[in-house]
């Protein structure tokens, strides 16, 4: 039943990213929703459902997006298994804790993905990398507490 | 000798093989996801019109009053064009100019933007169906929005000219000057290529050149806000501010021929 709830609300935050309204994004950036999600999964479900549902968030983003390779699906499960290994070596009781992980892997995230726009030949200017790099790391950390609510919720048994 | 541990080299391969299949099967879903996301996809945009419609009806009332003075001003100007394109296709059939075909146009509806702020797509409402095929053209009234990259049965995916995968090649209007279009991922475009004696100045029109292989000769991409040297000094470039409101487009027209 849980996993069917998760799986609703992969379909539920996938469709809010795709119709992210403009006037709640700061310097043309929105929250990565879906990493986010990925990761929070670790923090209150076992390893090997988070890891399932990292990977179906990652591949639920990878169609969405106009890159052919898979590596949201890849880089997700990674982060995942990453924030696993990190959480047995230290507590994620508090929320600041968890705040600066998810902020850490979307960091990291956004510059793996900057990564693989350069290795394709397109450049992008400094500023917007800046711009994207921070503010969006940012900005998805900043709305990382509803989705834990969501899936703190969902842990529950709704 | 160098040897690896059994545990190991199996992780290796089933990591590997799951990138793979991860890369693999990702063009297979993507058709029946992309469907499967649009009938609720469409009900949400529908909604979210409407809502804007009843929150912002002062500001949209005011709007509509502007427009009406603009429209009035703008059937003037038609009226004139009118006269003029009359003239000039008489010119051009007494020059016995190849007639220039005009564009066949499918109107769609934005029913989905980007999921990063890394890329910059939108995702519209026709597809397969509707003869939308990928590498066609996508605009609207202001000017160029983008081409197909992925087209399925009822949807299909536009990249956006902003997006630094996009590469335009163009020209100055004004000086027939040749560059190559960029996306930057920012609200302005990049063009590059200019030589060092580039006939371009601020304010100059961008349209899309003879040579691009996707989009039709002449479509209007923007003006040139600024021009600067490389950081290499051997070339030039020219920052455009794009025609078309690239972060509020809603209507978009395909061009299908």
């Amino acid at each position: 039943m849980k996993k069917c709830f998760l799986f609703l609300a992969v379909i539920f935050i996938v469709t809010l990213q795709l119709i992210w309204p403009g006037f709640l994004t700061f310097f043309n950036c929105k929250p990565d929703l879906l990493l986010v999600f990925a990761v929070s999964l670790v923090f209150y479900f076992d390893f090997k459902t988070a890891l399932i549902f990292a990977i179906l968030t990652g591949f639920a983003k990878d169609i969405f997006l106009p890159s052919s390779f898979a590596i949201n699906t890849v880089s997700f499960s990674i982060w995942v298994y990453l924030v696993y290994k990190l959480l047995r070596q230290i507590s994620s009781e508090n929320d600041y804790v968890r705040l600066a992980i998810v902020l850490l892997v979307i960091f990291l995230n956004n510059i793996v993905t900057n990564l693989q726009i350069l290795s394709l030949g397109n450049i992008v200017p400094m500023g917007i990398f800046l711009r994207n790099l921070i503010i969006s790391s940012i900005y998805s950390a900043a709305v990382s507490p509803l989705i834990y609510k969501l899936i703190k919720k969902i842990g529950a048994g709704v | 000798m160098f040897k690896l541990p059994r545990k190991t080299l199996i992780n290796f391969i089933l990591i590997v093989c799951f990138i793979l299949l991860a890369s693999n099967s990702l063009s297979c879903f993507k058709d029946s996801v992309q469907k499967t996301f649009k009938p609720h996809l469409s009900f949400i945009g529908l909604l979210k019109r409407e809502i804007g419609g009843i929150v912002f009806y002062h500001r949209n009332m005011i709007k509509a009053e502007d427009l009406a003075l603009e429209v009035g001003v703008l059937r003037s100007k038609l009226f004139d064009l009118r006269e003029i394109y009359q003239e000039n296709s008489r010119f051009k059939n007494l020059l016995n100019f190849k007639q220039k075909s005009p564009l066949r146009l499918i109107p769609a509806r934005v029913i989905g933007r980007s999921v990063d702020s890394w890329s910059s797509s939108v995702i519209i409402d026709k597809g397969k169906y509707q003869g939308i095929k990928r590498g066609m053209a996508v605009i609207n009234h202001s000017g160029l929005i983008g081409r197909i990259i992925e087209s399925a049965d009822g949807v299909s995916k536009v990249l956006l000219i902003n997006d630094p995968g996009q590469g335009i090649s163009s020209i100055v209007q004004r000086s027939r000057q040749e560059g190559l279009v960029s996306g930057t991922l920012g609200a302005n475009l990049i063009m590059r290529y200019l030589p060092e004696n580039a006939q371009i100045i601020t304010g100059d029109i961008i349209v899309t050149s003879e040579l691009s292989q996707i989009y039709p000769k002449g479509l209007l991409i923007g003006k040139v806000i600024n021009v600067g040297v490389e950081f290499s000094g051997l070339n030039r470039y020219a920052v455009v501010r794009p025609s078309v409101d690239l972060a509020n487009i809603e209507e978009v027209l395909v061009i299908i021929q």
